[in-house]
């Protein structure tokens, strides 16, 4: 079947599962007792409290069993209505789940874009070199290089790099010369009168136009000043996130690599007369890339679970930081609404990858 | 007699069913042979006798004597001392160092392991439990059991783990138990594919069908003959998830213990937390050696993984 | 490169098969170094090939024919195997000329092996190998579905092979195509207009003459829409024309002189190559004045072509890959696969075991090779699409002129496609000679039980059918038997058959027998 087809299945596909994770964040709230559950749920600044707490025990449907009170989370979730939350640490903030998550998501964004970029611009080349030469020193070394970094925990990853490499962490250390928390400097800002550009957004929290990452809006801005400590700042967190991606696709890569280079195809591109480097390059790479793709679906999911460490160890504020400041706070719409939003970035990742193993591997697409 | 039959390549893949006693000791015999799985076979073996050890006879170790989880913390306690680094010269608790309050971090981290590696070891093999059987079945009788079965877990994998234990572990108010009980919930669908895949492949192979044509029953063929044959590579699954596990476990408490919560018994996620502020004072073992007993386990077990899948893959593909 | 043009014509030229050896092996060598030791699988196998005959290699499985067909274009898999001595000479060149300086195997024990490569030497070795392989000769292999690369149409699987040996033929031929000339239309024009019910076939030749084929059923339909000769001409000449005019005539020459110039340099690097081996120093001088010359009259000028052609040559290498895949659906329609068109943009998965085993040959014959080297090709298929195939291979070698290798474990398939045959056993060739004669009077014991083995209505004695076996089995390729490896089995072993191996030596005309029973000549 063509690419299309393959494309419209797999996002009715997704249906299902969206459903399923919907299913599955009720039942977690559902096992929360019910009499905290509407007051959590209004705008703590409401005029009329108890007006307000009725009005959120219709919404959620409370009272009407388990069914019903299902059905009323699917509405909300649906159209946006995911309740209020009032951080209180880390984070100082107070205002609808969704626009706090709004605040937060993008920098997390940026953090993962970099790493997943500069993961996949070193893997490739590095996974090909060492994939078509088994068992020689490069390999030796790459394996030892992955299997470490895959056995290293993330935080452990993340401490040490703000240990070795972070700026006023050791007293007198050479290499330390990253910032080791936030996204910017505020030393970096004037603050008396600070660019049109860099707002506050709801609840105190600093935002920037129009994209909402530093780095990009400083340099649209022209404020390169500004974007450079911003980039300072990330550094260290996407090198800690890209080292252990890394080492997960290099293992595979690596590993399909050797398993193609064993094929029959091999030999019969060898008979044909193609020259080595073409025949590591296109027949071998490009079938090994094909199971090395269905694994970042899983390596994904850790890495969800690497960024909410990093974003602790590095004080970042991005929605893992959001979503720990909400377990600390005990705002339970905030807990439910990142978990949520966790699942959705996940299914959305899932949904890509198998995209691109349809458009990688032709025979898929029956 | 030249075998003509033999020479037209026979195209199935079954496995000829050896005596499984046979086949298991050939297998034993060339895993031996690798030497780097023999080495993560050996360092887990170590980490395991230690565990084990302490669960005996704590008193070795003399962790109990020592005070509680607070303790380790600096700032829990008036605590004067200076923390001395690793020296190997006196009383074995001090190879590794010691904290403010003169808490010696070897023994204390012995104990963490125990801690750590009784509840990996439980999360793995009650997920595995659950999941084998699960995802056998599944796979076995087909039907709207499966797929079923296969959308819960095409659910299950959309979840980040980290996340959802997290939260999972705050709806239910935290423990250790529910600690537990979140990692089992979301690990059990793994085996499960896993388990329905290989299940899948066995349904069709002959002597089950010769099975089922001498009138076995279901349950006996699930048992006796499918989960055998799927449990080659749920071993492999096994000793890479061991590692795996532990680390989504140290992950979890490290959290905590950052975010200021108190935990007991010591686990070493939590401890690694706790050595956090020592560094900015250049402190480092107090978080290095914890982390670095962590990765030699999860090296290792990856290891022994990895030369488990290279015995027992071939074989299945044959 | 053929074109089937070509074809009509040397087919009426080529019918006896040429006495020159096109491929001639000696003293072969290969062994695997495993962990179990070290298999030895081919023990100094020696046999040649002529122009155009169809030779086949006959025996048990493990016997080694498999890796005989894959050391004689070195495709050996590194690790574990390895050739390891010895000389394959393909149309004059031989590969392994420069084996030893590959790597140094030291061998301490069976189990204890240390293998030193020689990293560049390997890689002059295997750029050497490149222009050899799929030029002058080409291999198909048993499972069609697992030799074809599976994220890889099956026409750019083809155009692979074209493209990397055929360039300047292809500008040739392109460039053919643009000096056609309004004069050229006319006159087709005109003699198609004159023998309407010959319209076909005269446009068929003229199309293939000038390298059009692809445009030929446009052509065609040409002819039914219009009437007016002018416009006739007219419609022809801007169809032409419009593929062509994104690439001008002089870019094309300049590629087809690259190309020439390229390969002139190549051939001048192997005949280097094969010289320095023999340490003839005379030939290398005259070779090196050779390559100064055409590097100080042509160099200059192509020095810069390779840097132009990553700016400027996307639409030359269009018109490449254009005329490229016309003749891989010639090739497909020469294996008689229907429906070329939608076989170029077809996975190999998409296609059933039969056509994917002709696709195999269509790629291997792509560059013309006159050796096809095919393991097994028929064992993994159904018996009608084996006789398919079968009957494709003896016609592809009446028409092409090439030589097969056929290797196989099926005498009956022996009977039928080969002229010679070549009997193995455990790594050595123990019988050789036209397939009549050993069909009818086979001299090795080995043979004798092979040919006896199979069954026949007629086998049969008072008590019943009598099935002649051999008794034992293959033996262990890592501790073989000493002497003639065959000895453990043969009724009629000798005390000199464990002692010594005998020499592979002819008896009478064309026939060759390795056993103690013919010869006293000892292998050394």
């Amino acid at each position: 079947m063509e690419l299309r087809y393959f494309i419209i299945r797999r996002l009715l596909l997704m249906i299902p599962t969206l459903i399923g994770l919907t299913i599955i964040v009720f039942v977690l709230m559902w096992s929360l007792p019910h009499t905290f559950l509407a007051s959590a749920f209004i705008n703590p600044k409401a005029p009329n409290r108890a007006q307000a707490i009725l009005t959120a025990e219709k919404q959620l449907g409370l009272n009407q069993g388990i069914v019903f009170a299902y059905l009323h989370y699917l509405a909300n979730t649906l159209t946006g209505n995911w309740g209020y939350m009032t951080l209180t640490t880390p984070i100082k903030f107070s205002g609808t789940v969704l626009s706090g998550i709004g605040l937060f998501f993008p920098n997390t964004i940026q953090l993962v874009i970099f790493a997943a970029i500069l993961s996949i611009i070193i893997a490739i080349p590095l996974g090909t070199y060492i994939g078509a030469r088994p068992n020689s020193a490069a390999d030796q070394l790459g394996r030892i290089f992955s299997l470490s970094f895959y056995a290293i925990p993330v935080f452990v990853l993340a401490v040490v790099f703000q240990v070795l490499f972070g700026r006023g962490v050791i007293k007198g250390n050479p290499l330390g010369i990253f910032p080791i928390s936030g996204t910017f400097s505020i030393s970096a800002v004037n603050v008396i009168s600070p660019p049109s550009w860099l707002v506050s957004g709801v609840g105190g929290v600093v935002l920037s136009q129009p994209t909402h990452l530093i780095i990009f809006d400083s340099l649209i801005h022209g404020d390169y000043a500004l974007a450079a400590n911003a980039f300072m700042h990330i550094v260290l967190p996407v090198l800690v996130l890209t080292l252990s991606l890394l080492a997960g696709i290099l293992r595979f890569l690596r590993a399909s690599m050797v398993d193609a280079a064993n094929s029959e195809y091999i030999k019969t591109a060898r008979s044909k007369g193609v020259p080595e480097n073409i025949v590591v390059k296109l027949h071998m790479r490009r079938n090994a890339l094909i199971p090395t793709v269905t694994v970042l679906g899983l390596l994904f999911a850790g890495l969800l679970g690497g960024v909410v460490l990093i974003e602790d160890v590095f004080d970042y504020p991005g929605i893992g930081y959001l979503a720990l400041s909400t377990i600390l706070s005990g705002s339970i719409f905030g807990v439910l609404g990142t978990t949520f939003l966790f699942g959705i970035i996940l299914i959305t990742a899932n949904l890509l990858v198998d995209i691109t193993y349809a458009i990688l591997d032709p025979r898929i697409r029956y | 007699m030249i075998e003509e039959s033999a020479l037209r390549s026979n195209k199935t893949m079954e496995p000829k069913k050896h005596s499984r006693l046979e086949n298991s000791t050939a297998t034993l015999r060339l895993f031996l042979k690798n030497r780097i799985a023999m080495i993560g076979l050996a360092i887990t073996l170590v980490y395991f006798a230690i565990a084990i050890a302490d669960a005996v006879y704590p008193e070795w170790l003399g962790v109990s004597n020592l005070s509680t989880a607070l303790n380790f913390v600096p700032g829990h306690i008036a605590n004067t001392a200076q923390p001395s680094p690793p020296r190997f010269n006196g009383s074995w608790w001090y190879w590794f160092g010691t904290t403010y309050s003169t808490m010696p971090i070897l023994p204390l981290m012995l104990g963490a392991l125990r801690i750590d590696l009784a509840y990996t070891v439980l999360i793995v093999f009650v997920g595995m439990g659950i999941g084998v059987i699960l995802g056998s079945a599944a796979g076995y009788f087909g039907g709207i059991f499966d797929e079923i079965m296969m959308r819960v877990t095409d659910i299950f994998f959309s979840l980040p783990f980290f996340v959802f234990a997290l939260a999972i572990v705050y709806v239910l108010g935290f423990s250790f138990d529910n600690v537990v009980l979140a990692l089992i919930i979301i690990w059990w669908p793994t085996y499960a594919r896993l388990a329905r895949g290989l299940a899948l492949e066995t349904k069709s192979f002959k002597y089950v069908e010769a099975s089922r044509a001498s009138g076995a029953s279901s349950f006996r063929i699930l048992f006796g003959h499918i989960i055998p044959n799927v449990l080659s590579p749920v071993y492999v699954q096994i000793s890479l998830d061991l590692g795996s596990i532990v680390q989504l476990f140290a992950s979890i408490f490290f959290l905590i213990g950052s975010l200021g919560q108190s935990a007991y018994p010591i686990e070493i996620g939590y401890m690694i937390s706790g050595g956090l502020s020592y560094l900015s004072e250049g402190i480092w073992w107090p978080v290095i050696i914890p982390s670095l007993f962590l990765l030699v386990f999860t090296v290792a077990v990856n290891l022994m993984g990895d030369g488990l899948r290279d015995v027992l893959d071939p074989k299945l593909r044959r | 490169m053929y074109s089937i043009q070509n074809l009509e014509d040397e087919q009426n030229e080529k019918k006896a098969t040429n006495e020159e050896d096109y491929l001639k092996v000696t003293d072969l060598v290969t062994n695997f170094y495993t962990s179990r030791g070290i298999v030895k699988a081919l023990d100094k196998i020696s046999f040649s090939i002529r122009k155009g005959e169809i030779f086949g290699m006959v025996g048990e499985s493990g016997c080694g024919k498999s890796v005989t067909a894959l050391s004689v274009m070195d495709l050996v898999q590194d690790p574990p195997g390895r050739v390891v001595s010895g000389k394959v000479v393909i149309d004059g060149f031989n590969i392994f000329s420069d084996i030893k300086d590959l790597a140094k195997i030291r061998v301490r024990s069976e189990t204890d092996v240390k293998i030193k490569r020689n990293k560049k030497a390997i890689k002059k070795h295997n750029f050497m190998l490149s222009k050899i392989r799929g030029k002058k000769a080409g291999m198909i292999f048993q499972e069609p579905s697992l030799a074809l690369n599976p994220v890889l149409k099956a026409g750019d699987q083809i155009t692979e092979n074209i493209l990397l040996h055929n360039k300047k033929v292809i500008a040739d031929s392109l460039i053919n195509r643009a000096n056609l000339s309004l004069d050229d239309v006319k006159l087709a024009v005109n003699e198609v207009l004159n023998n309407k019910e010959e319209t076909k076939s005269i446009l068929n030749n003229w199309c293939r003459k000038n390298a059009l084929a692809d445009l030929e059923t446009q052509i065609n339909s040409i002819f039914k829409n219009y009437t007016d000769p002018k416009e006739i001409e007219g419609e022809i000449v801007s169809l032409i024309k419009g593929g062509i005019t994104l690439v001008d005539k002089a870019s094309l020459i300049e590629a087809r002189d690259y190309y020439d110039y390229k390969e002139k340099i190549e051939n001048l690097e192997i005949k280097r190559f094969a010289a320095s081996e023999e340490n003839n120093s005379e030939l290398m001088r005259s070779i090196d004045a050779e390559e100064t010359r055409l590097k100080m009259t042509s160099g200059s000028r192509f020095r810069s072509y390779s840097l132009k052609r990553i700016f400027t040559g996307k639409k030359v290498e269009k018109a490449f890959k254009a005329e490229a895949n016309r003749r891989a659906k010639e090739l497909l329609s020469l294996v008689s696969l229907p429906d070329p068109e939608r076989i170029m943009k077809s996975y190999p998965h998409e296609l059933s075991g039969g056509m994917q085993q002709r696709l195999m040959i269509a790629i291997a014959l792509a560059s013309d090779p006159k050796l096809l080297i095919a393991d097994e090709p028929t064992t993994a298929l159904d018996v009608t699409t084996q006789a398919q195939i079968l009957k494709l291979l003896r016609n592809l070698n009446q028409l092409v002129g090439a030589s097969i290798l056929f290797i196989t474990h099926d005498l009956a398939v022996i009977a039928e496609m080969c002229k010679r045959v070549a009997v193995m056993y455990a790594g050595n060739i123990v019988e050789q000679g036209d397939v009549l004669d050993i069909f009818d009077s086979p001299k090795h014991p080995y043979t004798v039980g092979l040919l006896g083995a199979i069954p026949t209505p007629q086998v049969k004695t008072e008590s019943g059918i009598n099935l002649h076996t051999i008794p034992g089995s293959v033996p262990n390729l890592i501790t073989p038997p000493s002497g003639c490896r065959f000895h453990p089995r043969c009724s009629f072993a000798m005390e000199i058959c464990s002692k010594s191996k005998p020499k592979l030596v002819e008896l009478e005309s064309q026939r060759k027998v390795a056993c103690f029973l013919y010869s006293s000549e000892v292998e050394e």
